[in-house]
């Protein structure tokens, strides 16, 4: 089948001499507008009539918001120890296979089972938050600290003390959550077990 | 016996023998009908109230395990009546359940949780707090008990008293205080208790071997035949293909074994752990050093020494029972029939007594093919193993001596002792899972084999049954082997240019 009709679109006609140097010149009195604006804010800012906006960073510190999701830590129980049962569902849910737990038998029989080693490799997280959503007992958290340095493998490796009581956390942060918060124990006395108190408060802290 | 009776089962005609429960007839179909206290191994209890189905005709449900198929009988197990029925049998069971899942060892493989998401689904109505009850009581060597989690369905008390008829458990106290415990002052005390774990649909009864080491939805099981005994029960291994480890043993239901397996069976996968294994090959350079090679440069090595003596007078073969028939047959194949080997002997432990049994499962003969290995022996014209045969190696004046050691050093206490002393000969090729022969500085070649949970093959059990390997993990050791590779590639070596 042939081509019957061409159609053809008419376009914008090249510039004129005249139209390029009126144009020229705008452009120049527009850069030359906007670095007066840079260099009175510049100079105003020098001199301290205008307040700056920008951080002197690490010397100041800049916070987020505690709901950002940065590095991780691990609440505690009142009585200091961590919280973690080491039931294996964050390090089961965790899209990059970065926690490591080693589950141990606690000498407290009330607390059964606990987190002989427990660590994550944060070079491999996305903190994506999946393990804060599959803890059944608040045990991890991801918290607003967002600057990581290390200077080994080894150092990006957080091991349980490191997540539980590095000095940023001021002692640790203990968890509000309780399993007997939902069910009050009410111990039946012939088979009464050793209850702990279950007061939990929230110490000042990140959270 | 031969009479059958034909029913409905859900619409469908169902054929069965006389006297055979719905329960057990639906289990032939394939329909699933939720149950805790019904166990295929043991009597008839009826006591979860679980099972219910619904019989056209009958005003009530009935309980299916209790339930014998007649004429004409019309039963349905997907009716609305009964899934309510089995929803809030459901919710009896959970009623003082304490759900601590993240603790418990049988979360992954717990009835309660699987009938949960597949019959229950409903929110808990429940405002009294739970009735608490002892936790993390022991009694008995391999047996964590928890009170609290447990749904009185009775398959342990009743495992006591029919099949090990020790009767050690009972249960206690009345109504919602009562609990499932031992009698004052005694503990569960036989070869057998790990069966309760198994049996227990829920987390009541924890391993103390298995206990807190793993999630079970980690773990992927592959059949196999346990190599503890001349039994060959049949098992599942339970390990983690990506670390390379081993966590259990557990009965598949088999010919040998029906639903049980004893507690000596399961320590048997200690030994293929990487930590106790032979992890490579080594071999003994001209001077007398030690030195760590691959599986090519351990062939190597032997092949050379084979080439450099009259095979049929100064080679002497130690094996022992604890290989497959196929790696027998591919060894004597070679080392027999083509090398024209004299001197086979069999390894043998001295303080075993081959013909004890138990009455139940284990036997006295602790390797896993002792038939097996006797009629390749017989096939190749030799005599049946000798004990002692330690002199006998050592007087025979064999040059090279083949040790292919037990694999399972826990059926072998006088493994490490033999050991020892083979090495006092002037050249023994170790072929071995043994740890203990890298760690002996004495040992001058080994070669590091594949477990019984790493290869293929069969076993023939006492009963002259075969067993079968049908599905191996990977092998933890880079250079493991079964026998037959290692005597293919003997076979294949050739000494190489320049270097003869």
């Amino acid at each position: 089948m042939a081509i019957s009709k061409v159609t053809v679109i008419k376009v914008a006609p090249p510039p004129l001499d005249a139209n390029i140097f009126i144009a020229g010149w705008g452009y120049i009195t527009t850069i030359a507008s906007g670095m007066w604006m840079t260099l009175a804010i510049f100079i105003k800012q020098l001199i301290k009539i205008e307040k700056t906006n920008t951080l002197e960073w690490p010397e100041q510190p800049s916070t987020y918001s505690d709901r950002f999701k940065g590095k991780h830590f691990l609440t505690l129980r009142d009585d200091g120890e961590v919280r973690c049962t080491a039931c294996f569902l964050c390090a089961t849910n965790c899209p990059a296979d970065c926690i490591h737990i080693e589950a141990g038998n606690h000498p407290d029989n009330e607390l059964e089972k606990y987190p002989v080693r427990f660590e994550i490799d944060i070079l491999r997280c996305v903190f994506c938050g999946y393990c804060e959503e599959a803890c059944p007992v608040d045990a991890i958290r991801l918290g607003p600290e967002y600057a990581m340095v290390g200077t080994n493998g080894g150092k990006w490796v957080y091991t349980k003390e490191y997540l539980a009581e590095r000095k940023e956390l001021s002692g640790g942060i203990t968890s509000v959550k309780d399993e007997t918060d939902k069910h009050p124990i009410v111990v039946v006395p012939a088979l009464s077990r050793k209850t702990k108190d279950i007061k939990s408060y929230v110490r000042h802290g990140i959270h | 016996m031969s009479e059958t009776v034909t029913f409905k089962l859900n619409g469908k005609d169902v054929s069965v023998p006389k006297g055979t429960t719905v329960m057990e007839a639906a289990r032939r179909e394939n329909v699933a009908i939720p149950h805790f206290c019904w166990h295929p191994g043991l009597s008839v209890a009826g006591v979860c109230r679980f099972c219910m189905v619904k019989v056209e005709g009958r005003p009530k449900l009935e309980i299916s395990c209790n339930l014998q198929a007649t004429n004409g009988m019309d039963v349905k197990t997907d009716t609305d009546e009964a899934k309510t029925a089995h929803k809030w049998a459901l919710e009896f069971h959970l009623v003082n359940h304490p759900l601590d899942c993240p603790i418990c060892d049988q979360a992954g493989e717990c009835g309660l949780q699987d009938y949960y998401m597949s019959v229950g689904k409903y929110p808990s109505q429940m405002t009294r707090p739970k009735v608490l009850k002892p936790k993390i009581l022991d009694v008995g060597r391999d047996l964590v008990l928890d009170t609290e989690r447990c749904i009185l369905c009775t398959r342990c008390v009743r495992f006591e008293e029919e099949v090990t008829k020790t009767g050690a458990l009972g249960i206690f106290d009345r109504g919602d205080r009562a609990i499932i415990g031992t009698y004052p002052e005694t503990k569960i005390d036989h070869n057998y208790q790990t069966n309760l774990v198994d049996i227990c649909p829920v987390g009541a009864f924890t391993s103390r071997d298995f206990r807190f080491k793993q999630r079970v939805w980690f773990l992927k099981d592959k059949p196999a035949i346990c190599p503890g005994c001349s039994t060959g029960c049949s098992v599942n291994v339970y390990g983690k293909p990506e670390t390379r480890t081993y966590f259990r043993l557990k009965p598949r239901q088999g010919e040998a074994n029906g639903h049980w397996m004893c507690d000596k069976g399961r320590e048997t996968y200690r030994h293929l752990n990487q930590d106790v294994r032979l992890r490579g090959a080594f071999t003994t350079d001209a001077k007398g050093h030690r030195q760590d090679t691959n599986f090519a440069g351990a062939i190597e090595s032997l092949g050379k020494r084979l080439a450099g003596v009259n095979p049929a007078s100064d080679v002497a073969l130690l094996v022992s029972a604890q290989h497959t028939n196929e790696e027998y047959k591919s060894l004597f194949d070679y080392f027999v029939g083509d090398l024209g080997i004299k001197n086979v002997y069999q390894w043998r432990e001295p303080t075993e007594k081959i013909d004890d049994f138990d009455g139940l499962l284990y036997r006295g003969d602790h390797n896993a093919n002792t038939r097996g290995l006797q009629d390749a022996l017989k096939q190749n014209g030799i005599g049946s193993g000798v004990k002692n045969e330690f002199d006998f190696v050592a007087k025979s004046g064999a040059k090279i001596v083949i040790a292919i050691t037990p694999e399972v050093p826990s059926t072998f206490p006088s493994l490490n002792r033999q050991l020892e002393s083979l090495t006092e000969l002037d050249f023994v090729s170790f072929w071995t899972l043994a740890g203990t022969v890298g760690d002996n500085k004495k040992a001058k070649h080994a070669i590091p084999m594949k477990g019984f949970a790493e290869k293929k093959g069969t076993f023939t059990n006492h009963d002259g049954k075969s067993g079968e390997l049908a599905a191996p993990f990977p092998c933890p050791v880079v250079d493991g082997r079964d026998i037959s590779e290692i005597v293919a590639a003997l076979k294949g070596w050739r000494p190489t240019h320049g270097n003869k």
